[in-house]
């Protein structure tokens, strides 16, 4: 299938998005105290799609929520009453504008855990039904290495419709899949296709993008040493400062540990899936009190491991795209770049 | 939403007093026609929810063949088993998923002599194979149960294992770890005994093990010394779970999901696993 690009100015891209907000479930980054988050909105100046990228959250949760219900009980006098009939407030049709390259990368990763054997419908059904619409960053941020990981940045598919502000001045639009094929004959009819100018114009920004990148890493070389770094003391030492707050993995666009925990008051019940982390001192300990990764390092070393050499291994794709999140996020500075090179060089 | 998360009530038909701190619940399904559609082989766990206090991984410790039921032996160890001991009586319902994960590789212990190796608890899912077995006799050649326990009181399936001691067909070992006075099996650990009283033979024969770490470790030196290729030992993981089937990502080991990869692993493949445990 042919994949068109259309070309517009400024003002045109803001009647397109105006244009999708009116007439579909929308979610964009949303400014609040200085952070922006992926919430649904009415028009289109409630958000910021260009929102830079180190103050702007992942849209993960709209697919892997932080915590959802997953069943409710009751004690009633004919014996136990499950129910799981709530409706997913996620899995409707929806279009989320402004996703960053690096973060749409972070569903394609996901997908193959998550298609892997036992399919999570849940999931499924709400990346099947959501549009996913990126804004190309102009400039990378200082923790930001997407374009040094295992895909590619520029010609990507992991969103449906690319929009990138061209050094000209003018706006591209650019389908990527075929359902963001369909989805701009239906909703950019306004927006005139373009030829192969475009793609040179397009080129110049991405070439001015990825010159901007302060990290850079040759992620097989990282991929090949870690296979043999997992005796190395260099764990430890990248570990000392963590204080195991967990928060690199709920800002990360492509953890997705989980636990499940139940809630009971009086003869009801809640069942509640909820992010977890490899880096919480409680995710491994086992009943009786055995704890295979009581250490830091040893928690450090399965998350630095899991994101370059066994998710690698299993799937395919590094854990990891290079967004730069949990570094921005982590209250001690602990940069994943840092780590795996500090690791694999040791 | 979640629907994979989501167990089915069953219904506890059966409590068994193993030992001070083993309980073995008998379960059905509550809507009895899914029983017949919930098929399991020797090895495979499931998720088991008291609904309210939480949701643990058990082996089933019972075999398929034995219809209409399945058994899940539980010790009292942390929150939610604590819950269950004080908690759970016949009658009283609970939610299961499953069965998950891998099972013992049926196909290729036909043929072979059977060294079974249990210790404490560890019997538990040696019994869904001991079962399996003994009721596929012909399938196999020698049948040897080596079971040990701390004391004579920790020893779980008192009654069924007097059933097997007097089935003819099988050789039944019992020890324990210190001398007691009306005792008058082995006394030793399990290891010790492997060596000096069992006298395997080591050719043509699968041994299966399953006990807690410290045994396993020794026992493995000892199957070692004796002979055995690591390829002919199968045991079966304990690691923490909680999804059971590969998505949570707590029972990672290197690129293995315990969970779904196994828990039932040769020496051979866990020799191949990272360090970590």
């Amino acid at each position: 299938m042919n994949l068109t690009t259309y070309i517009t100015e400024p003002a045109g891209l803001q009647s397109f998005y105006e244009a999708i907000v009116a007439t579909n479930e929308t979610y964009a980054p949303v400014e609040k105290l200085g952070k922006f988050d992926y919430k649904q909105i009415k028009t289109p100046p409630e958000c910021q799609p260009d929102s830079p990228i180190e103050q702007t959250m992942s849209i993960k949760p709209l697919f892997f929520p932080k915590s959802a219900r997953v069943m409710k009980y009751e004690a009633t006098a004919e014996g136990t009453d499950v129910t799981d009939t709530t409706e997913d407030p996620l899995a409707g049709k929806r279009v989320i504008l402004g996703v960053k390259h690096c973060d749409a990368r972070g569903l394609q990763v996901l997908d193959e855990v998550y298609k892997w054997d036992y399919i999570d419908t849940d999931y499924q059904k709400r990346r099947e039904n959501t549009i996913i619409i990126s804004a190309r960053c102009e400039q990378a941020a200082t923790h930001c290495f997407c374009t040094s990981l295992d895909y590619d940045v520029e010609q990507s598919d992991a969103m449906d419709v690319a929009v990138i502000n061209g050094l000209d001045g003018k706006v591209y639009i650019q389908a990527r899949t075929e359902k963001g094929e369909h989805f701009l004959k239906e909703n950019a009819s306004g927006l005139a296709a373009t030829n192969g100018s475009a793609l040179e114009e397009m080129k110049k920004q991405y070439q001015a993008f990825s010159g901007s990148f302060r990290l850079k890493m040759d992620y097989k070389e990282i991929n090949g040493k870690m296979q043999s770094r997992f005796e190395s003391p260099a764990f430890e030492e990248v570990a000392t400062n963590c204080v195991s707050c967990n928060t690199c993995a709920f800002v990360c666009p492509t953890c997705h540990c989980f636990k499940i925990t139940d809630e009971r008051i009086r003869d009801e019940g809640v069942r509640y899936k909820s992010y977890d982390s490899c880096n919480n001192i409680y995710f491994t300990l086992m009943a009786g009190g055995h704890n295979p990764r009581p250490a830091k390092y040893r928690r450090w070393r399965q998350r630095a491991m899991h994101k370059f050499v066994y998710y690698k291994e299993r799937f395919g794709v590094n854990l990891c795209v290079g967004c730069g999140k949990c570094t921005i996020s982590c209250p001690v500075n602990i940069s994943i770049f840092e780590v795996v090179n500090q690791v694999s060089n040791v | 939403m979640e629907q994979l998360l989501v167990p089915t009530i069953c219904t506890v038909d059966q409590l068994i007093e193993e030992t001070p701190d083993v309980r073995t619940y008998r379960l059905k399904f509550k809507d009895d026609s899914l029983t017949d559609s919930f098929k399991w082989l020797p090895g495979q766990f499931v998720e088991f929810s008291l609904l309210g206090s939480g949701e643990c991984t058990f082996c089933i410790a019972s075999s398929a063949t034995r219809k209409g039921y399945f058994d899940c032996s539980i010790k009292r160890a942390g929150i939610v088993t604590a819950d269950i001991h004080n908690e759970l009586d016949e009658g009283d319902e609970v939610g299961i998923r499953g069965p998950y994960g891998n099972w013992f590789p049926l196909e290729e212990l036909k043929g072979k002599n059977l060294l079974f190796i249990g210790g404490g608890i560890g019997l538990a899912p040696l019994r869904s194979l001991i079962q399996y077995a003994i009721d596929t006799r012909n399938e196999y050649k020698d049948f040897t149960i080596l079971y040990g326990a701390r004391t004579s009181a920790d020893i779980c399936y008192k009654e069924e294992i007097e059933e097997w001691k007097n089935n003819e067909s099988l050789k039944v070992i019992l020890t324990i770890d210190k001398a007691e006075e009306k005792w008058k099996e082995h006394v030793g650990v399990v290891p010790k005994i492997l060596e000096e009283k069992v006298n395997p033979v080591v050719e043509n024969t699968k041994v299966i093990t399953c006990g807690p770490p410290i045994m396993i470790k020794y026992t493995l030196m000892s199957l070692d010394k004796l002979g055995f290729a690591p390829k002919d030992v199968v045991t079966t993981l304990e690691m923490k779970m909680q999804c059971g089937f590969g998505k949570c990502g707590r029972c990672n080991i290197g690129s293995t999901y315990v969970c779904k990869d196994g828990p039932v692993f040769t020496y051979e493949e866990l020799q191949k696993l990272p360090d970590e445990f």
